[in-house]
């Protein structure tokens, strides 16, 4: 099952994505035609949002780091999501935007001191983040910064959370990132350093994680910036495949 | 028994300044001259307490054996009860719902090179205290563990005063209504052990109670 939120109606629904994406199924029963939807970013305000940087290797050697100890990991707050086909805002002053596609982990029961043997069946499905970075924002304090990472809108996430069961195992999905149609970013979750079974031990290691909440779990190689206008893809194997339209800001 | 996420006043993100106290900006100017800094910080350094560490009217705080003391700064949070987006110093206030005392656990480290999620994020590693409304002006902020007074500072301290730091920050993310913000932790603050009852108190503001206990069940 795909379950996506939209704003319908004037409130946010929780909705089923039936008849392979063409159709939402409301709480109500009636149905919608899925290019009618209004997506809104399937997360909930407060949620714990992690999100890992340098989880690829080629993405990691790219950027001149050497493999670490530990998964670099930083946190994200709920203003920076936005649906998908939204709109992220480019800053004017800034021409060093790059798209990241990640694969999300949606945590689907409370978990504390989770074995990786087990840690599968704590997370209740999967969707997509394009996790965009700002690169003339970054500082060497709790980098990546939150100026860089957790701006408005600038983490599209969706179109919706696919049901665990419906994908498997988790590392054996082909990721890529079009821009305009050209393709910047190619890649496979085989290629994650931790693996989310290691993350999700690693995190409840320390602390409870609780449904909902979100594991970004890193981006392959490919640093494209992006302009004013641009149409950028990220699409996922098995999950789907998340629109979003930058815009210079005003 | 507190549920230990139940809150009807924070349902947004805990948002936190690091590195506001000058004090403790002076004494580490030579370091971030050096790698891996390069530079001192120029935009307000935030990092996030998530959900999992709120702690409300005095519910302790379970630490892990292999922890022997922790380090407890306290501080002011201050709630908003509007957004806030690229605003100016004089609007703040008028966005905010309350304000609480705060006590901000970690583990002690002395890097801020990358998030410290491990050392900063435990379960119980934010008790907070009972909202009210915004004081005119802060008093001092006293630490006591078991009865004695460990700890006392001021928000004159801060590099960043309250509104020029939320405005600073509304100016590349929107604080939304229902988030929170820590507004700066004293470099000098104390450590506690397991078993210690800590208590903060300032004039204007509840009281805060927390308590370290031994974590069950490991």
């Amino acid at each position: 099952m795909k379950r996506a939120l939209i704003s319908h109606e004037a409130r946010p629904q929780w909705v089923e994505v039936i008849e392979g994406g063409a159709s939402l199924r409301l709480p109500s029963g009636e149905r919608l035609a899925a290019a009618n939807a209004a997506w809104l970013p399937p997360v909930e305000p407060g949620a714990t949002v992690f999100a890992l940087g340098l989880n690829y290797a080629d993405h990691s050697a790219e950027l001149g780091f050497k493999k670490q100890d530990a998964p670099l990991t930083f946190l994200k707050g709920f203003n920076t999501f936005v649906g998908h086909d939204g709109v992220s805002p480019r800053p004017k002053d800034a021409d060093q935007m790059h798209p990241e596609c990640e694969l999300v982990a949606v945590i689907g029961k409370e978990a504390r001191r989770v074995s990786q043997a087990d840690a599968l069946d704590y997370v209740g499905g999967y969707t997509i983040a394009n996790d965009y970075a700002i690169r003339e924002y970054l500082e060497n304090f709790y980098r990546p910064n939150l100026r860089v990472k957790n701006r408005d809108a600038t983490t599209p996430l969706g179109p919706w959370i696919v049901d665990a069961a419906e994908i498997g195992d988790p590392h054996a999905l082909q990721m890529r990132t079009t821009v305009n149609g050209a393709e910047v970013q190619h890649g496979s979750t085989a290629d994650m350093i931790f693996s989310i079974p290691f993350l999700v031990e690693y995190f409840s290691s320390f602390m409870t994680l609780m449904p909902g909440d979100l594991i970004l779990t890193g981006t392959p190689h490919g640093v494209h910036f992006v302009q004013d206008g641009d149409e950028v893809v990220c699409e996922i194997e098995k999950v789907g495949r998340l629109v979003n339209h930058v815009r210079l800001e005003p | 028994m507190t549920m230990p996420f139940q809150n009807a006043e924070v349902t947004g993100t805990v948002y936190g300044i690091a590195l506001n106290d000058k004090a403790q900006r002076d004494r580490l100017a030579a370091t971030f001259a050096e790698p891996p800094y390069k530079a001192p910080p120029k935009a307000p350094v935030l990092y996030i307490k998530p959900r999992n560490c709120l702690r409300y009217c005095g519910a302790p705080t379970p630490v892990p054996a292999e922890l022997s003391a922790l380090k407890v700064a306290a501080t002011v949070a201050l709630l908003f009860e509007r957004d806030l987006t690229r605003a100016v110093p004089e609007e703040v206030r008028s966005a905010l719902a309350g304000a609480c005392l705060a006590l901000d656990i970690s583990e002690p480290i002395d890097s801020f090179y990358r998030p410290a999620i491990r050392q900063m994020c435990r379960d119980g590693f934010l008790p907070l205290g009972r909202f009210a409304s915004v004081p005119e002006r802060f008093g001092d902020i006293v630490t006591e563990v078991d009865g004695r007074e460990v700890h006392r500072w001021s928000l004159d301290a801060l590099v960043r005063p309250i509104e020029a730091a939320a405005a600073e920050i509304s100016g590349f993310m929107t604080l939304r209504a229902g988030d929170l913000l820590l507004v700066g932790v004293p470099g000098d603050a104390p450590l506690a052990s397991v078993g210690g009852t800590i208590t903060v108190q300032s004039a204007g503001l509840n009281a805060l109670s927390a308590s370290l206990v031994p974590e069950q069940g490991q």
